[in-house]
């Protein structure tokens, strides 16, 4: 090894670095493909790629396209031809139709509360549960399986088990009257009334959303370096200083994704309310993306399809604000 | 660097077109589906039929049996519920081009809705005389285009827009009515009840005796989960006989001096609410079956539902001989004393417009209204048939039901509850968001008479407002 500065490379040599300094022709690497042989790869490369290109194009790109020139429109799915209405559908539903805008306005009170408290009690239970589960030094396989339980099993069936329990003579009303909290229970049960109802929909949706954040912050556990740890503890830090003050922190970009996962569901799922409460009692738990159904789906064929798809891009332009909220803080925090 | 893929067949590039092409067409396959065959029988000796009433389908079956032996034509009969999903797969199958031949359907609302929408065929030419004499006078109209249906479809907004006066897109198959109280009979009998109650007063005294005696299972129930169960099964029947035909239409027009913010909507509205403390536990939160299941199971002392009830409980396992029955009674004093329940068709069948053997599917319809098959499906569904079966009607449906048939006895034009007739109402009218209105007064108790007036009044309001 020598400090001496290197010779420049002369003019020559400098045009041709990089280059195969075997002469043309000669070598595997140096050699053209025939034409003939390069069409057909790339008909091929064409062709492999076509199903996909092809498939979004019907079902991605054209149905997004057909959706939004819809929301222009009034129509029940079956007319041979849409009635053009402009911005009347969006004005409908925000203000101007007293029908659907009282309606509206209420399922999106709805929707607001479980977006904040779905996603704040999802993190509240999947970030300590996480912790808990990464420092257990037995069972750890088993015990991270029965947590994943409510993922895994979650569907139509489990939702009309909820169902069950949460009635009068359900199994948390006699678990309460068991342990001697009789005066907790509900007489009318925990979806019939109207106060309870909306908050017992969020514990059964956090308890559907756990899982997969709980996942996410032990695959996050995972990275965290064990030198930065153990540097805590030397400082004396104990264990809950550690976790708040240094894995908690280092686990936000975590946070965010699972606040983001959370906050897109609470805005368009609909499916357990559907199934559990239909919206009621009356509708004290109608949500938003519910009532795009209803209007879609379960108006008797009424041309409502053009306002469920306004309604439809509503939810769609709130999800992009909140992802863009999102981003904006994520990467200003990290 | 070269991809793998190219080197598997350097020699041979053809091979990877194959390959290509191969890959393009499985994955192609899903959307050539989409396009799917006709749920239609293909070949002449078969039929499709679907139905939302799981109770029917014994029936059905063995009404279908003894028509293959007739005709040598098999008829598949399919049950999808509950009525939403049943709706929700009919349009589906419409759009992919899959429907059966043969639907039964919600008469005078789904039929001419369907109508409009081309998914059933417009079988009035086919219908004669013959055949619609087979069935009650009072539903022999049922599934056509009348002078007043045609003058609802005419708005642009009205669900059966564009049908014609003098089409027609069902036959009815059941018959019955709405708003049909049934009790326990032996947990009447442990509370000293032994007969039916003669007005409104005495049926809430009733279910305060049941509901003293078993605080837990002597309530009421009643399907509010489907939410315009409270206003057409109980407050509008309760209503009419309070006030009168004519004040009780007035309640859904545009006077504001007459509709539901009137006295009169408030004191029918106070009536309802005097049914607050009796309500099961939970009812709220039960759909239809729920409901009945429930009373099945002994849960309630009471139910309110229709003559199609009866067959649910059965199936359910709960002795007709235990249901008493009888109409909703009317308030002492009230304008019509005794109303009678005005029969209307409850459910039809309807040829769909994509059936490839149209005739042979109104073949099987007019087999089911023939009186022997329909007193048959009577007997095995404990339904009312639309058919008219004469003297026989009280042997083929048993004593409960018959007792419940005798509602439709002895009114006139002035004192029948028609609940097919919307002609006074806005043709935007929809009664699901009235029920939401409704619910928050009773069971749910948020709401006071007078805002639940204010707001029913309100929203009837609008629906006149966008009625075009």
């Amino acid at each position: 090894m020598t400090t001496a500065p290197r010779p420049a490379l002369t003019e020559a040599a400098a045009a041709g670095r990089g280059k195969d300094p075997r002469p043309a022709g000669t070598g595997r690497l140096g050699r053209a493909p025939r034409p003939r042989r390069r069409g057909y790869e790339s008909l091929s490369g064409y062709l492999f790629v076509a199903p996909a290109v092809v498939l979004f194009l019907v079902m991605g790109l054209y149905t997004v396209g057909y959706g939004f020139l819809l929301s222009f429109a009034t129509w029940n799915g079956f007319s041979p031809s849409w009635t053009w209405v402009g911005l009347q559908n969006y004005k409908d539903l925000l203000w101007a139709n007293p029908m659907y805008a009282p309606q509206v306005q209420k399922a999106a009170i709805h929707t607001f509360y479980v977006m904040v408290a779905v996603p704040l009690l999802t993190v509240l239970v999947s970030f300590p549960l996480a912790i808990l589960l990464n420092s257990a030094k037995r069972f750890q396989g088993v015990l991270r399986s029965i947590y994943f339980v409510p993922y895994v099993t979650s569907g139509i069936a489990v939702f009309f088990a909820w169902t069950y329990i949460l009635q009068p003579d359900g199994a948390v009303n006699s678990l309460l009257s068991t342990l001697g909290l009789g005066s907790l229970s509900q007489p009318q049960g925990w979806l019939g009334n109207p106060h309870t109802a909306l908050p017992t929909m969020i514990v059964v949706t956090v308890w559907g959303a756990v899982p997969v954040s709980m996942l996410l912050y032990l695959t996050g556990l995972q990275t965290v370096d064990r030198n930065l740890l153990e540097a805590a503890q030397l400082d004396g830090a104990g264990w809950w200083r550690t976790n708040a003050s240094v894995v908690w922190p280092l686990l936000r970009p975590i946070t965010a994704i699972v606040v983001l996962l959370n906050l897109r569901d609470s805005l368009q799922g609909f499916q357990t309310f559907l199934v559990m409460t239909n919206g009621g009692p009356g509708d004290h738990t109608n949500v938003l993306g519910l009532e795009a159904y209803t209007l879609a789906f379960l108006k008797d064929l009424a041309p409502t399809l053009g306002l469920a798809s306004a309604l439809g891009w509503l939810l769609f332009a709130a999800a992009l604000v909140i992802a863009l909220i999102n981003l904006r803080m994520l990467r200003s925090r990290t | 660097m070269r991809i793998p893929f190219a080197r598997i067949s350097p020699k041979n590039p053809k091979s990877r077109l194959a390959a290509a092409a191969v890959a393009t067409v499985l994955s192609l396959t899903p959307l050539a589906a989409c396009g799917g065959s006709s749920g239609s029988s293909g070949d002449s000796k078969t039929l499709n039929m679907w139905t939302f009433k799981q109770s029917h389908v014994a029936g059905l079956r063995n009404a279908a049996a003894a028509f293959k032996k007739q005709t040598g034509i098999t008829v598949n009969i399919q049950a999808y519920g509950p009525d939403d999903a049943y709706s929700t797969k009919v349009q589906a199958a419409a759009k992919t081009n899959d429907l059966p031949d043969v639907l039964e359907v919600h008469s005078d609302g789904d039929d001419l809705v369907w109508g409009a929408t081309g998914i059933a065929k417009d079988i009035s030419a086919d219908v004669d005389s013959a055949w619609n004499g087979l069935y009650q006078k009072a539903v022999q109209t049922s599934g056509t285009v009348t002078a007043e249906k045609y003058k609802e479809s005419l708005p642009t907004d009205s669900k059966s827009h564009g049908v014609q006066q003098g089409q027609r897109f069902s036959v009815p198959f059941t018959a019955g009515t709405f708003g049909i109280v049934m009790g326990n009979k032996t947990m009447l009998a442990a509370a000293g009840i032994t007969k039916p109650p003669t007005t409104w007063e005495e049926f809430l005294t009733d279910l305060k005796a049941t509901t003293a005696k078993d605080p837990k299972n002597g309530g009421l129930s009643l399907g509010l989960k489907v939410k315009a169960t409270g206003l057409t099964w109980v407050l509008q029947p309760l209503a009419f006989a309070e006030l009168g035909k004519e004040k009780y239409q007035a309640l859904f027009g545009q006077d504001a001096a007459a509709d539901f913010s009137s006295a009169d909507g408030q004191k029918v509205l106070s009536l309802y609410d005097e049914m607050q403390p009796y309500w099961m536990p939970g009812t709220q939160s039960l759909d239809i079956d729920g409901a009945d299941q429930a009373f099945a199971q002994g849960k309630a002392a009471w139910d309110i539902g229709g003559t199609f009830t009866l067959s649910y409980l059965q199936q359910n396992d709960m002795n007709p001989d235990n249901v008493m029955a009888f109409g909703l009674p009317a308030p002492q004093n009230a304008a019509v004393p005794k109303p009678a329940l005005g029969p209307i068709a409850l459910t039809s069948l309807t040829v769909t417009s994509t059936s490839s053997h149209p005739d042979n599917a109104e073949k099987w319809m007019k087999f089911l209204s023939q009186p022997s098959v329909a007193a048959t499906f009577a007997k095995d569904a404990t339904e009312v048939p639309a058919t008219e079966l004469g003297a026989d009607t009280a042997a083929v449906m048993g004593p409960t039901l018959a007792d419940m048939t005798k509602t439709f006895e002895g009114g006139t034009a002035e004192t029948t509850y028609d609940p097919s007739d919307n002609s006074f109402r806005a043709a935007t009218y929809d009664q699901d968001s009235m029920g939401v209105v409704l619910a928050d007064l009773t069971p749910l108790k948020q709401k006071s008479v007078a805002s639940t007036a204010a707001d029913l009044a309100k929203l009837n309001k609008s629906f006149w407002a966008t009625s075009k």
